[in-house]
């Protein structure tokens, strides 16, 4: 998000006001003035609706597009390591790897992704509970998405 | 004819082939960096895959994740521009293997012409002018000695696997001879993990002219006449022409049928291009490039032809439909590469487009995959667009470049275009009086001033 007020001393609760005003109506930018002064707010057009602030570190700067909730604090994001299919059993037939609300141990299979008729085990970096699966048996996957969430 | 081709590059080429493809009603697969997710090839393509992280190593050129795309997006062919995979013979192997076509030469053609020896031999047998040097490697100092007395000093030291200038040492006697020979074999097993070398005779003020040539699978080829890069910069070419201002119509019908009676010698198929040095009205061979260049704008609009279109259309198995006689070159053409880099000191200059504003009007091309907003990352080439520019004479295409420069607004970054203004008013460049040291030398003295 660029803002670009032509004022010596920032008036921050106009600049939040008008992104607010950004968020709701979904426009890309505002712009507003008086009194020789004037105050754009504008939302960069590539940006997807996502924060403006990097996200931090630690869950390698993925975002969860399509999720209204937010993550828990101590939650993270397993993402793809590779473009491929991904299959959540061992074989067709068998039961998932995991399902949500499992507990899962460090370096636990969680699915398996197809490459180049190479299949490539995804394992669970630490302890945790699985609290969402992202991606359904058979699909394929892009590099870096999300693929499910621990806790 | 295809159904969805998958285009294994990204930037401006991308989005060329891309725009190739959707004119021929042909469905189009871009894949990508994470740090390309927002790029314009991406935007605009039927299709995404995101194939890796920023290094190309991991993503545009990741042979397994880009096999993977084209299987999970049910591509018929691969596409892959310029750079990064484009002269993988291997990887044109395995693009065929795992059934797709592979939008190019033969992996054997790609593998002939990859290594300097191969593709030495290779244009001598085909009847091709190649600089005198020796035949094949030369292994010790003293067949160098021999070789360079015989064919006379000043001679240069090349590695057989190299580029870009490096390992390479000139040599105007056999006491520099000696000296870097050594130092050629050492910087050639660094970089390229080869040391074998071989010699030629120096140039020491030619031109570098090259030729376009097209087949397709049925043994038909055409040559589509020269393009003058002599404008270079450490190897790297800045500006290119079409026609070169050193060659008459003659020159140009004598050179274009040697090359295109090699190819037809050669079974080639697909674009390729035949680099020259070319001094005393002496054409040398140097090297051929088994891909589309970044330079084939000039030749499409002296040709009236649209080279990525025919490209895909041979991949797919139509003949070429036109011979020799039908190719007319009309007026001239100037293509700028514009980087995002300091004009002076050529820092690069990655970051925000601010502003963009293109140039436009009759006979102006650009070929960017740039947009106000747009990130460049610092991840890959610092090439953010080309501008070409066709006029009927070479005169009017030198007013119109001029022209279109002016008008080119890239804001936030660092770019060329404040060199390329000033290189379109220098006497040698407008009198096409030029070789390929004179850009350094003008850099050189620019930055002294």
């Amino acid at each position: 998000m660029v803002k670009s007020p032509r004022v010596s001393d920032v008036n921050e609760d106009l600049v939040r006001k008008l992104a607010r005003l950004l968020e709701e109506t979904g426009l890309s930018e505002i712009e507003y003035g008086k009194d020789g002064w004037h105050m754009r707010v504008a939302k960069a057009l590539s940006a997807p609706v996502a924060p403006a602030v990097a996200p931090p570190p630690g869950n390698d700067g993925i975002q969860v597009e399509d999720d209204p909730e937010a993550l828990a604090e101590n939650a993270d994001v397993i993402t793809s390591p590779m473009v491929g299919v991904v299959y959540n059993t061992p074989e067709p037939g068998a039961p998932p790897f995991v399902k949500v609300g499992d507990k899962v141990t460090a370096s636990q299979t969680l699915f398996l992704i197809e490459a180049m008729k190479v299949f490539n085990p995804v394992e669970a970096p630490r302890d945790g509970i699985v609290v969402r699966i992202m991606v359904s048996n058979g699909t394929p996957v892009e590099f870096d998405e999300p693929l499910l969430v621990i806790e | 004819m295809f159904e969805k081709v998958l285009i294994a590059n990204r930037g401006e080429i991308a989005l060329r082939i891309h725009r190739a493809c959707r004119e021929m009603g042909i469905g189009t697969v871009a894949v990508h960096s994470t740090a390309d997710a927002d790029a314009m090839h991406v935007r605009l393509a039927d299709e995404s895959v995101c194939i890796g992280p920023p290094p190309a190593q991991q993503s545009y050129m990741n042979i397994p994740a880009i096999l993977t795309a084209a299987a999970i997006s049910n591509a018929d062919a691969i596409h892959p521009g310029y750079g990064f995979l484009s002269e993988n013979a291997n990887f044109a192997t395995m693009v065929e293997e795992h059934g797709f076509t592979f939008i190019g030469p033969t992996p054997e053609h790609i593998r002939i012409m990859g290594n300097k020896v191969a593709a030495k031999k290779a244009a001598l047998d085909a009847g091709i002018p190649v600089v005198k040097g020796s035949d094949g490697s030369v292994d010790s100092e003293e067949l160098a000695l021999e070789v360079a007395k015989e064919i006379g000093y000043p001679v240069i030291v090349k590695a057989s696997a190299g580029g870009g200038g490096r390992g390479m040492k000139v040599a105007n006697s056999p006491e520099e001879l000696r000296k870097g020979f050594k130092t050629a074999k050492s910087e050639a097993l660094a970089v390229f993990g080869n040391g074998e070398l071989y010699i030629e005779r120096f140039l020491s003020h030619p031109r570098h002219i090259e030729v376009q040539i097209l087949a397709d699978l049925h043994g038909n080829v055409v040559h589509l006449g020269e393009r003058d890069c002599s404008l270079q910069r450490r190897h790297q070419k800045l500006v290119e022409e079409a026609p070169s201002p050193a060659l008459n119509d003659k020159e140009r019908d004598e050179i274009g049928t040697i090359a295109r009676n090699a190819m037809v010698s050669l079974g080639y198929r697909s674009v390729g291009t035949l680099e020259f040095l070319y001094q005393d009205d002496e054409f040398n061979f140097i090297e051929m490039n088994t891909r589309l260049q970044v330079e084939h704008p000039v030749t499409e609009m002296i040709c009236g032809m649209d080279l990525v279109r025919e490209m895909v259309r041979v991949s797919a198995g139509a003949p070429l439909g036109y011979s020799q006689d039908e190719i007319h070159f009309s007026g001239h053409a100037i293509e700028c590469r514009i980087t995002a880099e300091n004009p002076t000191t050529f820092l690069p200059s990655p970051g925000r487009v601010v502003d963009y504003h293109a140039p436009g009007g009759l006979g102006v091309r650009v070929d960017s995959a740039l947009y106000s907003g747009y990130v460049v990352p610092p991840h890959y080439d610092s090439m953010i667009a080309k501008l070409i520019v066709h006029g009927s004479t070479r005169n009017e295409c030198l007013m119109r470049l001029r022209r279109a420069l002016g008008e080119y607004v890239i804001g936030g970054l660092d770019t060329t275009i404040a060199l390329h203004q000033r290189l379109v008013t220098e006497p040698a460049f407008v009198n096409g009086d030029y070789d390929i040291h004179w850009l350094e030398r003008f850099v050189d003295e620019e930055s002294t001033d």
